[in-house]
Parts: C-alpha cells; structure tokens; sequence
C-alpha cells in the first residue's frame, strides 16, 4: 500500500472508532438496539483499520502472527453487529433477511478460520477461503447500500407530505453511499489479493480507490452522524414539502 | 384476516364518497404508495396526512364532488374507529436514523 494510503486508512479508523463510541453512548441514553449494533460495527472497524495499519506507520517489518489474528478477528466480529443492524431495521419481518445474515455469517467464519489457519493469515486468489471470507464481509455493505437506497426513494416521498423530516431522508442516501464506498473498498482487497499472486500492475490504481474511498467514507458519515447546522439548513431548504390542499 | 388500517380508511372512504368498494381501495393504495408508505404498517398520523396532502387531489381527479369535505369526513372517522389498530412507529427505520444523527 501507498504511503497517502495508510494516512486515509488511519484517519478513517481514528473516525470510526468516534463514531462507535458516540454511538454506543447513544446506546447507554436510549437502550436501543439499532445503535448498540452500528456503533459495535464502527468501533471494531476503528480497531481494526488502527490495528492493520500499525506495522506500517511505526515501519515494522516482522509482525508476530498472533497479533495478525487478532486484527483480523476484530474485523470480523464487528461484521456480526453490522448484519444485525441491517436486518434489525431494513427487513426484521422478512425471512429471507434471516438467511442472509445466516450466510453471511457462515461465510465470514468458515472463511475467517481456513484463511488464517496454518501459521499465516492468506489473502491471495491461491487460497479459495480467502473468495469465501470476502463474500462474507462484502456482502452486508452491499446490502445496506442497496436497502438505504430503497428506503430513501419512499422517505422522499413521505418528507413531500411532512411525514419524514429532509435530513432523514437525506441521511438514508448518506448511508447507502457509505454502503457503495466500502463495496469499492472491498473490491480494492481482490486487487490486492492478486498482487500477492505476483501481478503488480494495478496496486497503484487500488491504493488510488482505496484511500479515495476511505475519504468518502468519512464525509458521508460524517455528515449523517454529525451534521453540522449549514448542512441540516441546507438540505432542508431544498426539501419540497406539499401545500395542504383543503388550506387553500 | 386482521383489518388494518388501510382497510378500515378504505372502508370509510368508501362510505364517505360515491365510489365503490375496489375503486376506493384503489384509489387509496395509490395514494399511499405516492406518500411512500406501506399499506400494511400504516399509522394514523400517516393516514392524516395522505388524506390532507394527496387525497384530495386523487378524489377530485375522480369525480368524487366536494373531495376536501369527504376527505375530512373520512379522517373524522378513522382518528375514532381505528385507534386499536394503530401501530407504533418508534422503531421505524425512520425514527431509527433520526436518532443516529442525533436530530
């Protein structure tokens, strides 16, 4: 990976990591699970950005495969919170849902297990549990991009009528680009998976998308977990909200 | 098959207007899915406003004479008849993102 690379990767870890604790203390306030869920996600994925990238900020060149583990396992268990966010508020009623989240959940353990199994942690085209682990983590995000998009097509409507605030309906768009974003990102680690098979020609183009994703992921969620008063100002100023007919 | 309160609102509609029983159910589910709504998981407060906002409109389009009137009529009704089968809304996805950016 690239050096400007590293610095999105660390930043945007620094960032998760904040916004699962703002989360989780939203968490405490309210008792919800919603927030409970998403802000186990970011914080794990906080650890885990910070984790993955520690040996090369400080230049270390021999990394003891216990602590590789470790960062690998901290990802992959926030991927679980992640799943049940998705399916607690996208499709809690859908059985489909459940199976979703049951395969992914397969995927990410019999991939996280026989990827990382034998003394080093194998992420190359050479391993077919490397393919399987990836589906794991790369489906949720699709699928929350996917669900958010949806959602914000009706919650457009609903803001029209007054029935959903503009920066909620907003806020569904946010997250389903953040959604798209760590699809991207996801994307970049089979790039990098064939550049372990020896194939360097795209790793610069990768680091290029990966740290341009990394970018993105932070605004968009910087602006729907902390929206600052001209962003809220501004998208509620272009909503179109309905007139009451019979007030006419 | 439980009512819900699409049935009870179509229902209402119905007898508030000159239209049929498929007619209004038509014309109401239309309405709604113009408000994004779902017809199954319906609030009153949701139904109030599909029935001042777009209503109205769709009535009028229809022939239905005096579709603010009716309108009215028909919320009247459904805010007293349907309170049982009102559902809670406050784990929506929407009440849900409206906590996470803390608004």
């Amino acid at each position: 990976m690239e050096e400007n690379a590293y610095i999105a990767s660390i930043a945007a870890g620094i960032f998760f990591l904040v916004a699962g604790v703002r989360l989780l203390r939203l968490h405490r306030r309210t008792g919800e699970r919603p927030e409970l869920l998403l802000g186990l996600y970011f914080a794990f994925s906080g650890l885990y950005y910070l984790g993955y990238n520690i040996p090369n900020l400080f230049q270390i060149d021999t990394w003891p495969y216990q602590l590789d583990l470790l960062v690998e396992w901290t990802f992959v268990l926030g991927v679980f919170p992640y799943l049940f966010f998705i399916r607690s508020v996208f499709r809690p009623d859908d059985a489909w849902g459940g199976w979703i989240v049951g395969a992914c959940s397969v995927f990410l353990l019999a991939g996280t297990v026989l990827t990382t199994d034998g003394g080093s942690v194998d992420y190359s085209f050479g391993n077919p549990w490397f393919i399987v682990q990836w589906l794991g983590y790369t489906a949720p995000s699709f699928w929350l991009g996917w669900e958010a998009l949806l959602y914000r097509q009706n919650a457009t409507k609903r803001a029209r009528i007054g029935l959903c605030p503009p920066i909620v309906a907003n806020r569904y768009l946010l997250i389903a680009l953040f959604g798209g974003f760590q699809v991207l990102a996801c994307l970049g680690d089979l790039s990098f998976a064939n550049d372990i098979n020896g194939d360097q020609a795209i790793s610069l183009f990768t680091d290029a998308i990966l740290g341009g994703t990394e970018i993105a992921s932070v605004a968009v969620l910087w602006l729907a977990f902390f929206p600052p008063l001209f962003y809220t100002n501004w998208i509620t100023r272009r909503a179109v909200i309905l007139p009451t007919p019979m007030d006419g | 098959m439980a009512t819900t309160l699409f049935d009870i609102a179509a229902e209402k509609l119905e007898e508030s207007s000159e239209m049929d029983q498929l007619e209004a159910r038509g014309t109401l589910r239309l309405a709604v899915k113009e408000a994004g709504l779902d017809v199954q998981n319906l609030t009153i407060p949701q139904l109030q406003a599909v029935f001042e906002k777009l209503m109205p409109k769709e009535l009028e389009a229809r022939g239905v004479s005096d579709a603010a009137a009716t309108c009215k009529a028909v919320m009247k009704d459904i805010a007293s008849a349907a309170s049982a089968a009102d559902l809670s809304a406050s784990n929506s996805p929407d009440e849900i993102f409206k906590r996470l950016g803390g608004s």
